[in-house]
């Protein structure tokens, strides 16, 4: 199709750029957003319609090793959610983790153009980028885990600061990752090495360490901002699902002291209550502390009824869920760098943790002042599938439905939170924050989120609908890098999406540091080890922060 | 109504629209018109078979060698499906109402998943009678299988609720996983009968060394059994007057899942 | 191509799933030789070493010599033409090739198995029924104080698995090696993998179900029968000690092979190993591994996943992938003659498969991508040598442990890759079929 398109007579929700339901022309030539184009430029009549930039995922599982095992455990699930080969598009399964092909189509169905892979172990990035390559339309990146890393635990024991930098530096590079993750920091050590335990609070010692999760957390916060990666520290606290978790996460924000942090799925680390016990919701404690801290930001992880799938770096918590479910369970370590566990599950209404966790979510989105800063997410599919987001929006927009739900619902979980009492809904300008602007602002994506000049050209146009739930399941038109992929809601092409990573300095000499380390300890080469630049095909390096 | 196969196919025919369910009401032409996916093409039921309707209560006969043919009297809900020949693979399949019987033989996944109607062949069944798919934990949920023949490996594999009846021999692993509901195997049973078994019975009419994990209680008369096999003499099964009355070996297991699953095994002279 | 030798530090050996990336080659590109493969074990030698540049030539059409173009339209008419085309092989090539090969299975409504059905198959589908608990190949290295291998003669068929990875190896929480560990072997025979074993239980052929069922009794406290040593084999001592070991150990891992895969229970026996190790988790960490055999199977199971859903045995005819071992699975697909044209990459089926699929073999157009020829390649209607991995073509393998690795190949060849000719046959698939590839590289 030509490459200079004008849209004209839509309604423009772009947030980053103070538009908030205007009708104005967007102008796309070759890709990205422009201010004019000739006269005869194609033009896409949106009449009746909203136009918003291309959705962002900020945190999901939809790529790599873990994900994929996920997949091979579950034929059951996918044959009764079949995706047929059309004119533009592969075939492949649904079901709540989909094949390849499957999860780029059905984001793109949604209007989301861009989405990131939460937790991939430097070891398992080639796979996770060869996965990318068969992952259509989005843009994509993935977070690297090391915050259970041997090699950089000891020389954080050993206090070797700026190795450990040089180090986190290379392993970005050689992984060709986006940014860093933790997961339950510390905790796979106690897990492999001792029994199967965990570590439950921050500053306890790490088995075979002379260490506590609380120097972990600081030292990766640290890089990441003295590195100026353009997202910070991806973190998923310690103790994650467990009553009383929240004085953890607590702890864990103020670990930061005032540095840039991001906290994921915040729903699952807001838990009150006697460890061992029954939660309760202290999602209000946690979410007056964000609006109070503004070096903080976080996802929600909300939680959807119906099935989903533990997939997580966390093994012992699946390993706990597990034993009361009985049902089918995959552990699987990688050496030196992390532990997975995986486990099918669905979230009931009746049931009373389900129904508090559903809620709670809910508060977190509500309750927080500043929706930059705590933007939308299931943890998809831990959650609950990202096919639920448009659900979700409307929870959050419409408070008859909501409370509707929420009266369906285990009463005795809701009586334990403030939802009924929110009157709050959000406006379409706040769900393009929280799905859009906000988490490409919290990524440093100066060229995503948002329908300013010089953006990428991805734009998602909605019909304007009353049952929100209908407007976002669909999107009328997408385009990704200015190329129209949804016509109509019709697939009209295709296109492979590019990846998003960084590449930090670092003294080469860091490798001979670290090479002795690779020859005693892993089971491949060092120089076997980096990732390959042509698995990148078509990538975007994402500059450091000024 | 009467459908004929006329040629046979040379890769497999999957047939789920061949079902008292989706032929009622259809004229001769309108049911020839009905779509059958010949391997990747998808065809005309006419191109294969040659209907002579119209459907009268809720009857389809359909004659012919379809051992190729799939996926007959899928999902079906009523009416009765009458096969004249040997079938193929998944005969009944997620069926939940109706009956279907069959002179010859049938092929693998007989009655997978079904839940409710009953299925009866003549001849001999393959593998996974009244069966899970894989991945899956739960086989029939509900209804009646009655092979007069044989059987094969994984009968009533997840069963959880329903009866499996075997004229002839059974494959091995038996009620694998079964959930509940009775399996009944007159002739031999395989090896490793009830694996992993939670609830339920398994009957058999000859003697077989069971999984260490399977206790022995005692030797009775069940009185239930009795019941069960005057039914299956009823439905036209061969039963011996020895197992109506005889004496049975009291197994329970598995030892490894709430070891509150029976096999009972005949203890009598033959 | 370059002057003189060549050599190539941490080159990849693909010829079993140990896939050992530390191998030193020494080439001569203008012979087209390897004179040197330093570290690799008699297999690996073997396979680097007698490599030779086949004097076939690159394409055969009925037996005849043809051009490139001529032997893929023609392969592509067999595929486009045929009601049910099947597609297998593919444990023998790169994960490029494999996504090529799902690529075509999908364009043509055709059904796609590789030769996991036929080894680690029913592994696949224990693995659904009850998961797995399992570990990359170093983390075995680290921390495994008790070893055991089931059904599997890792000196013969994986010979540095023991060396590299499980046994003798010094790691974090291992610093004196083989001392350090405790080696089991379950076999029906002694194999010179027994004889260094500190336990080995002799187990009677047939009766690795009972035996496993047995186990997982004793973990969970209950009692077991004495008679269990007159239907094993193994006496009741035996087991009540392996289960104290194995409850206090430190890192436990079970690999299994074949001798557990392809006897009488198959998935069961696998599934059985799978959930006494998952049961073993309560008391300690405990993982499993199967010892795969191929170059890059585990590969092709990742990358059919990942793409359709579904690790092998997938049928495309409605369109879209649907999964049925038995149903969908190459042997049983022929044994039963249900397809009517095969295309068989890296593979013999017509040596290895039963007397009725082999007749069928016979009986139908034939294509087939092989670097050399086998008793299959000499029935194809349509023959392409092509360029062996990890020798000549580039690409990615996955190690029996999941783990990704990027080949390392000495020299080019003459001959395309898999990659290229299946590429080029998709693009023929979908100009016959007047179908759009959509604006992606799928």
């Amino acid at each position: 199709m030509a490459s200079a398109i004008r849209i004209v007579n839509g309604k423009v929700y772009d947030p980053s750029n103070n538009i908030d339901g205007v009708v104005k022309d967007i102008c796309i030539l070759d890709g990205k957003i422009v201010d004019k184009v000739p006269a005869d430029s194609t033009t896409l009549d949106a009449r009746g319609m909203v136009v918003m930039p291309g959705g962002v995922d900020i945190h999901c599982h939809i790529a790599g090793h873990k994900v994929n095992l996920a997949r091979k455990l579950m034929p059951e699930d996918h044959r009764r959610d079949v995706a047929p080969r059309d004119k533009a598009r592969r075939s492949g399964t649904g079901g709540i983790v989909p094949s390849t092909f499957t999860t780029g189509y059905r984001y793109a169905t949604l209007g989301y153009t861009t989405a990131m892979e939460a937790a991939v172990p430097p070891m398992g990035a080639r796979h996770t980028l060869e996965e990318f390559h068969d992952t259509p339309v989005i843009d994509k990146g993935f977070y690297v885990l090391l915050a259970n890393n041997v090699c950089l635990n000891q020389l954080l024991e050993q206090k070797r600061m700026e190795e450990f930098r040089q180090a986190v530096a290379w392993w970005l590079n050689a992984s060709k990752a986006y940014a860093i993750k933790m997961v339950n920091p510390g905790g796979d050590e106690p897990w492999k090495g001792r029994k199967n335990s965990n570590v439950t609070n921050l500053d306890e010692k790490i088995s075979g360490f002379e260490l506590t999760p609380r120097q972990i957390i600081k030292a990766l916060i640290d890089a990441s901002n003295d590195l100026g990666l353009p997202h910070p520290a991806h973190i998923h606290c310690n103790n994650l699902g467990h009553s009383g978790n929240y004085l953890t996460t607590l702890d864990t924000m103020k670990t930061a002291e005032g540095r840039r942090v991001h906290i994921t799925h915040i729903q699952f680390h807001s838990y009150g209550g006697e460890r061992g016990k029954n939660p309760i919701s202290k999602a209000p404690e946690i979410a007056a502390f964000i609006n109070d801290n503004p070096n903080v930001s976080a996802d929600v992880g909300q939680v959807m009824f119906g099935t989903a799938a533990l997939m997580t770096g966390d093994a012992p918590l699946t390993w706990l869920l597990r034993n009361m479910t009985k049902s089918k369970w995959i552990n699987a370590d990688t050496e030196c760098e992390s532990g997975c566990g995986i486990l099918p599950f669905s979230y009931q209404e009746h049931i009373y943790t389900h129904a508090l966790q559903w809620a709670m979510g809910l508060e977190l989105f509500l309750l927080s002042k500043d929706p930059w800063r705590m933007v939308l997410s299931t943890d998809h599919p831990n959650g609950g599938s990202f096919m639920n987001y448009p659900k979700l929006i409307k929870l959050l927009m419409d408070k008859a439905y909501r409370d509707e739900t929420a009266r369906a619902v285990n009463q005795k979980a809701i009586a334990k939170t403030t939802l009924l009492d929110i009157e709050r809904e959000m406006t379409l300008q706040e769900i393009a924050i929280i799905t859009r602007a906000g988490p490409a602002k919290l990524l440093g994506l100066k060229h995503k989120g948002h329908l300013g000049v010089g953006a990428d050209a991805d734009i998602t146009i909605y019909d304007e609908l009353d049952d929100r739930e209908a407007m976002f399941n669909a999107a009328r038109y997408v385009m990704k890098g200015g190329q129209l992929i949804i016509d109509n809601h019709e697939f009209s092409s295709d296109c492979e999406g590019r990846i998003l990573h960084v590449s930090p300095e670092y003294d080469a000499g860091i490798e001979e540091k670290l090479r002795p380390f690779f020859e005693d300890y892993y089971s491949i080469q060092f120089d076997n080890y980096p990732v390959h630049p042509r698995y990148l095909h078509d990538d975007v390096r994402v500059p450091n922060l000024a | 109504m009467k459908l004929r196969l006329h040629t046979q196919p040379e890769v497999p025919l999957e047939a789920e629209t061949i079902s008292p369910d989706q032929l009622a009401g259809k004229s001769e032409a309108e049911a020839s018109a009905l779509p059958l996916y010949h391997g990747k093409e998808q065809v005309a039921l006419g191109d294969f078979f040659t209907v002579t309707g119209p459907m009268r209560n809720g009857a389809v006969e359909v004659e012919g060698d379809l051992s190729r043919v799939k996926l007959l009297g899928h999902a079906m809900s009523s009416g009765r499906l009458h096969i004249r020949g040997n079938v193929g693979a998944h005969l009944g399949a997620e069926m939940s109402g109706g009956e279907i019987a069959v002179d010859g033989d049938a092929g693998d996944w007989l009655g997978r998943e079904m839940s409710g109607g009953r299925i009866t062949v003549k001849g001999n069944a393959g593998h996974m009678v009244g069966g899970a798919v894989r991945g899956s934990a739960v086989g029939i949920q509900g209804g009646e299988i009655i092979v007069h023949g044989n059987a094969g490996n994984e009968i009533g594999h997840g069963m959880r609720r329903g009866l499996i009846a075997i004229g002839g021999d059974a494959g091995d692993f038996a009620g694998v996983n079964m959930k509940a509901g009775t399996v009944i195997v007159l002739g031999h049973l395989g090896i490793r009968p009830g694996a992993g078994m939670k609830r339920g019975s398994i009957v058999s009419g000859r003697n077989t060394e069971l999984l260490p994990t399977f206790s022995y209680d005692c030797v009775y008369q069940p009185t239930f059994l009795r019941y069960y096999l005057f039914y299956l003499r009823r439905l036209g099964l061969a039963v011996e007057n020895d197992y109506l009355s005889g004496p049975y070996q009291r197994w329970s297991g598995d030892g490894l899942e709430m070891n509150r699953g029976e096999i009972l095994l005949y203890a009598g002279p033959h | 191509m370059s002057e003189g030798l060549t050599t190539v530090k941490n080159a990849i050996c693909t010829f079993c799933g140990c896939v050992c990336d530390d191998i030193e080659l020494t080439a001569d590109p203008q012979l087209g030789k390897i004179t040197k493969a330093g570290n690799a074990c008699q297999l690996g030698r073997a396979w680097f070493l007698e490599h030779r540049h086949e004097d076939r030539p690159t394409a055969l059409i009925d037996g005849r010599e043809a051009t490139l173009e001529e032997a893929v339209d023609r392969a592509a008419q067999i595929l486009v033409d045929a009601r049910f085309p099947l597609i297998y092989g593919l444990s023998d090539t790169t994960c490029e090739a494999q996504r090529e090969a799902v690529a075509i299975a999908d364009y043509i409504n055709g059904n796609l198995d590789t030769t996991s059905s036929v080894c680690h198959g029913p592994t696949g589908m224990a693995f659904q029924g009850v998961g797995e608990s399992t570990a990359s190949l170093g983390e075995i290295k680290n921390r495994a104080d008790f070893v055991l291998y089931w059904g599997g003669n890792p000196m013969e068929a994986h010979p540095r698995h023991f060396t590299r990875y499980s046994v003798n190896p010094k790691g974090w929480h291992i610093p004196n090696g083989a001392e350090d560990r405790t080696l089991v072997l379950v076999d029906v025979r002694p194999t010179q993998s027994t004889h260094g074993a500190d336990i080995f239980l002799k187990v009677n052929p047939g009766s690795d179900f009972e035996l496993l069922w047995a186990l997982r009794s004793l973990v969970k406290g209950r009692r077991v029968d004495a008679s269990i040593e007159t239907r094993t084999g193994v006496p009741l001592s035996t087991l009540t000690d392996l289960v104290e070991r194995m409850k206090s150990c430190q890192f436990g891992v079970m690999f299994f092979g074949m001798g557990l895969t392809m006897t009488r229970g198959r998935h069961f026996n696998i599934g059985a190993l799978l959930a006494l190790v998952t049961d073993l988790n309560q008391y300690t960490h405990f993982v499993a591994m199967p010892a795969r055999g191929h170059g890059n199977v585990t590969g092709a199971d990742n990358v059919v996943a990942w793409q359709t859903g579904y690790p092998f045995g997938v049928n495309f005819n409605r369109g879209y992938p649907r999964f049925n071992p038995g149903e969908f699975t190459a042997s049983d697909i022929l044994a039963r003659g249900d397809a009517d044209a095969l295309c068989v990459i890296a593979s013999d089926p017509a040596s290895n498969f039963s007397r009725k699929a082999i007749e069928h073999i016979r009986k139908i157009p034939l294509i087939t991508l092989d670097p050399k020829p086998t008793v299959t390649t000499s029935l194809a209607t349509v023959a392409f040598t092509t360029a062996p991995y990890g020798i000549n073509a580039p690409g990615t393998v996955y190690r029996m442990d999941n783990v990704a690795l990027n080949l390392r190949p000495a020299f080019e060849s003459h001959f395309p890759g898999d990659e290229q000719v299946l590429r080029a046959i998709k693009n023929r698939v979908l100009e016959l079929g007047g179908l759009s590839p959509g604006g992606a590289p799928h």
